[in-house]
């Protein structure tokens, strides 16, 4: 699957996206990527928070 | 041999020997206790006093508490924070009786508590001294905490992996559980419990084994709680063990303690992040979790109002460029009464190129005007 995704890894790149997209010369046409981005981020950390199955299921699977 | 005694002659001059030197005399004494062997119930406590040389007992006489001194050991405990029990050494006052029955003992009629407070602060000293002496890693502050490896160590972001270190069927265990699985923000969790004695002689070495099986699982842990509740305010003494603080000390995944204690801090609390209570610790871990996902918000709210903003401002933009290509284009020139020359379908910017009696177009509002060209002028304004 997709590398190791952590809390600090997914809140870094999501605070990253924010000072991106704060910056003037943000190009329009990588909006809708990065909306994808954040978003994706966002739902990753609030399933974690809420869902140890996944960590278990993961080491079961290891 | 003649004419032998009876025993209870001899027990008897004995009795009245006895009499002569004590009746009447207390004596303060110090010294070891063993054989504590107390019966709450009927406010008795049976046990022994003990002096050493090295490991050689040297001295040692019966000892008891009757009802009407009991209190003093219920007093001691309240006011050292420890058990009344075998190892603790006291100074306390005495009698001394004789019976005929049941022989030589010694009856404490009371405790001075502050020698042993002095005693378990002299002992608490002495334990913090070592431990900064001895590990160069910890550290006191001059606010009179200390800065270890392990609270030291940042905590994670999300504590969700929990390594919980408890009496089994505890209150504390209880406490701990409640709190976390009954969150109203549907937090997910795993506890692992390593169940062990908290209290009593040998729990300082059954919990640090404990710590070391943590150490050595394979699975990764954000957190260690040691929780410990239920009203036990006495017997602290495990959590002032040096080999157990110095292990904490230098634990690698952060140690949070809930020992139940308002009063004192242990040592081990010392050496972690202390608080108060079970409750507290679970408390703690859900708002730390809580502070994340507030932060997590923030941040997309701030994503999203610049999201908002950029396409807010494109759209106001494109109305704008929209607005001038519309004021250049020939159709709203021509509306306002301006025209354009054209000769041959090519517009004419340069009236050079205009010779005479050639022909030329002349675009207005809604017609073509054709015309042959006469004369030209130059324009004087």
């Amino acid at each position: 699957m997709k590398s190791k995704l952590t809390y600090q890894k997914a809140y870094n790149e999501l605070a990253k996206l924010v000072e991106e997209i704060e910056d003037e010369t943000m190009q329009l046409d990588t909006l809708a990527e990065k909306i994808k981005q954040a978003n994706e981020l966002i739902k990753y950390c609030e399933k974690k928070l809420r869902s140890i199955e996944n960590e278990t299921n993961e080491l079961k699977g290891e | 041999m003649t004419n032998p005694q009876k025993l209870s002659e001899l027990i008897n001059e004995i009795d009245a020997t006895m009499r002569m030197a004590f009746a009447g005399k207390t004596f303060w004494i110090k010294a070891e206790i063993t054989d504590v062997k107390k019966q709450p119930d009927k406010r008795w406590c049976f046990l022994k006093f003990i002096e050493k040389n090295g490991n050689i007992i040297t001295a040692e006489m019966k000892a008891v508490f009757w009802a009407n001194t009991y209190s003093a050991i219920e007093n001691f405990e309240t006011n050292t924070q420890q058990i009344f029990a075998s190892g603790l050494e006291i100074t306390c006052c005495v009698r001394v009786r004789f019976h005929k029955r049941y022989g030589l003992d010694l009856e404490v009629l009371d405790i001075d508590y502050a020698y042993a407070i002095g005693k378990l602060e002299l002992e608490r000293k002495q334990t913090l001294e070592k431990l900064v002496r001895e590990n160069p890693s910890i550290q006191l502050l001059s606010s009179g905490n200390y800065s270890t490896i392990n609270n030291r160590t940042q905590l994670p972001l999300v504590i969700q992996n929990i390594a919980l270190i408890t009496a089994p069927n505890s209150d504390g265990q209880r406490d701990f559980y409640t709190v976390i699985e009954k969150n109203k923000y549907g937090y997910a969790f795993s506890i692992t419990p390593f169940l062990t004695t908290i209290q009593g002689d040998n729990s300082s070495r059954l919990i640090l084994q404990q710590l070391q099986l943590i150490q050595s699982s394979k699975q990764q842990f954000d957190l260690v709680a040691i929780v410990r509740g239920g009203g036990s305010d006495i017997d602290f003494k495990s959590f002032n063990d040096y080999n157990l603080a110095q292990a904490i000390a230098l634990f690698p995944v952060p140690i949070f303690t809930g020992i139940g204690h308002d009063r004192n801090t242990s040592i081990s609390d010392l050496m972690a992040r202390q608080h108060k209570t079970p409750t507290e610790v679970a408390t703690y871990i859900l708002d730390n979790n809580m502070n994340f996902e507030q932060d997590l918000e923030s941040l997309r709210d701030r994503f999203f109002d610049v999201v908002d903003d950029l396409i807010e401002s494109a759209k106001s933009n494109l109305v704008h460029y929209k607005q001038r290509i519309k004021n250049l284009s020939p159709q709203t020139i021509l509306q306002k009464g301006f025209a354009i020359v054209m000769q041959n379908n090519k517009i004419i910017t340069n009236p050079e190129d205009i010779e005479l009696n050639s022909e030329i177009q002349t675009l207005l509002r809604k017609q073509i005007i054709h015309s042959t060209v006469t004369k030209k002028t130059n324009d004087e304004k």
